[in-house]
């Protein structure tokens, strides 16, 4: 029994928990563990250490990319995402975090078999129009990075403060009194970020600095 | 206005998105230039063998876009990703892909972080290059080659070389990317056209931010983190 492949299935739903543990069946994948939830899935797979991870994102307690960062380097070899949507940015996510397939719940249970066999053997699996998706994201991704870091580049120590101190919700007073500087200069230090930011408004600013990268949220 | 036709694929028929060639070899420019005229959709409009010819090639279009491809290979002062910045910054409106020879995904993803809209690998038949091409043309951001598979690990470096230069200006981030071809403090400030003191105070400010002590030990962080490349493929 040394070379059976050993998988965890993690779904809310029991159809789609039935549907995984058929299309194991077929070939001969033995289902060591189910789970219901993140959390379970997470401890599922530490307990088992299985060849093969089925990871329906759609989980009550989290979504199903904690699984992944949690496990983070003690992660199955193959894991396969499912999930409702094709959506660029999860695809990537998905990559990101090692998964090797990533197939809609709508268009990909039906190739189920085979998409699990492929993804044991190794190979990348999804659609051509969701690996589209995912080089758009990417380039999406490429790109907020590379201007998060010119407009950071081109902020002073000072600038960065107030940015973050914005970010934290505090006001002018706030600031003013936390850095020990006059109201007045943090207005013309927050006039500075805005322009350098491309904004004109205090949500737009820190809208903006998060999506840059700039700022935690 | 032109009501403009597509075929199966969604091309606009008849219309042949024009590329410029940046590639310092001439035999292998020659035979990009040779496959790339062949195709229907593609028009070679100029070729470069070096980064200051391709932005005196630049000038010459200022209305049209053009698919520019930056072969990874590119010696000199600039380099690829020098040139790869500048184009970026002086016509945004070209798309600009890095081309590489069996790229790993750290390169990939330094050409994307410096501004590459996409990635093209030699390391690939004929066909899905010059498909890759025009896809690129129409706006998709295209990777081909060896590193389509290694996606998950271009993001994680992009993102490593996000936070990796979180705390340098742009200044400073040049001065490193320089010193990490082993040139002296002299040698970079004449690449970059200053002073030596000022190189120094740069070096001594990124050590600070950096939190080392010798150029060794930061150039080694940067490496770790992505920041540069020591030992890039060509």
């Amino acid at each position: 029994m040394a070379d059976t492949v050993r998988a965890v299935v993690a779904a809310a739903h029991r159809t789609v928990r039935a549907v995984i543990e058929l299309a194991c069946r077929e070939l001969d994948v033995t289902v060591v563990d189910t789970a219901e939830t993140a959390a379970a899935a997470t401890a599922a797979c530490r307990s088992n250490a299985p060849d093969l991870l089925v990871l329906d994102l759609d989980l009550p307690d989290a979504d199903g990319f904690r699984v992944l960062t949690d496990l983070d380097d003690d992660r199955p070899g193959a894991v396969l995402v499912l999930a409702d949507r094709a959506d660029g940015d999860l695809v990537l996510r998905a990559l990101r975090l090692g998964a090797r397939g990533y197939v809609t719940k709508s268009d990909g249970l039906r190739e189920l078999p085979a998409t699990i066999r492929r993804v044991l053997a190794g190979e990348r699996v999804m659609t051509p129009a969701l690996e589209r998706e995912a080089m758009g994201a990417l380039g999406r991704m490429a790109r907020r990075a590379r201007e998060g870091a010119d407009v950071e580049a081109g902020l002073t120590p000072r600038e960065r403060q107030v940015l973050e101190f914005l970010g934290g919700g505090m006001t002018i007073g706030q600031i003013a009194s936390r850095l020990g500087i006059s109201p007045r200069t943090v207005e013309t230090h927050v006039a500075k970020l805005y322009r350098k930011l491309g904004v004109r408004t205090r949500v737009q600013a820190i809208s903006r600095a998060a999506t840059l990268g700039l700022v935690d949220l | 206005m032109t009501k403009t036709t597509t075929d199966p694929d969604g091309r606009r028929i008849g219309f042949r998105q024009g590329v410029v060639v940046v590639e310092p070899f001439a035999v292998v420019r020659a035979g990009l230039v040779r496959i790339i005229e062949a195709s229907h959709e593609l028009q070679v409009v100029a070729s470069a063998a070096s980064a200051e010819e391709a932005m005196a090639i630049i000038d010459r279009f200022p209305g049209k876009r053009l698919v520019i491809l930056v072969a990874m290979g590119l010696p000199g002062e600039q380099g690829p990703y020098g040139l790869i910045r500048a184009l970026r910054e002086r016509s945004p409106q070209h798309v600009i892909l890095g081309m590489g020879a069996n790229a790993d995904p750290n390169t990939v993803s330094r050409a994307l972080f410096t501004g590459a809209d996409g990635f093209v690998d030699k390391n690939v038949e004929v066909d899905e290059f010059l498909t890759a091409i025009a896809d690129s043309g129409e706006e998709h951001v295209v990777i081909a080659g060896p590193a389509a598979d290694s996606v998950g690990s271009i993001a994680q470096g992009i993102e490593r070389r996000r936070s990796a230069t979180f705390r340098l200006t742009r200044r400073e981030r040049e001065v490193l990317e320089i010193a990490s071809e082993g040139l002296t403090a002299r040698e970079i400030a004449d690449r970059l056209g200053v002073r030596e003191r000022t190189v120094t105070t740069h070096l001594a400010r990124i050590y600070g931010k950096l939190g080392v002590g010798n150029r060794l030990a930061a150039l080694r962080l940067a490496a770790r983190s992505g920041l540069v490349s020591i030992g890039e493929d060509e």
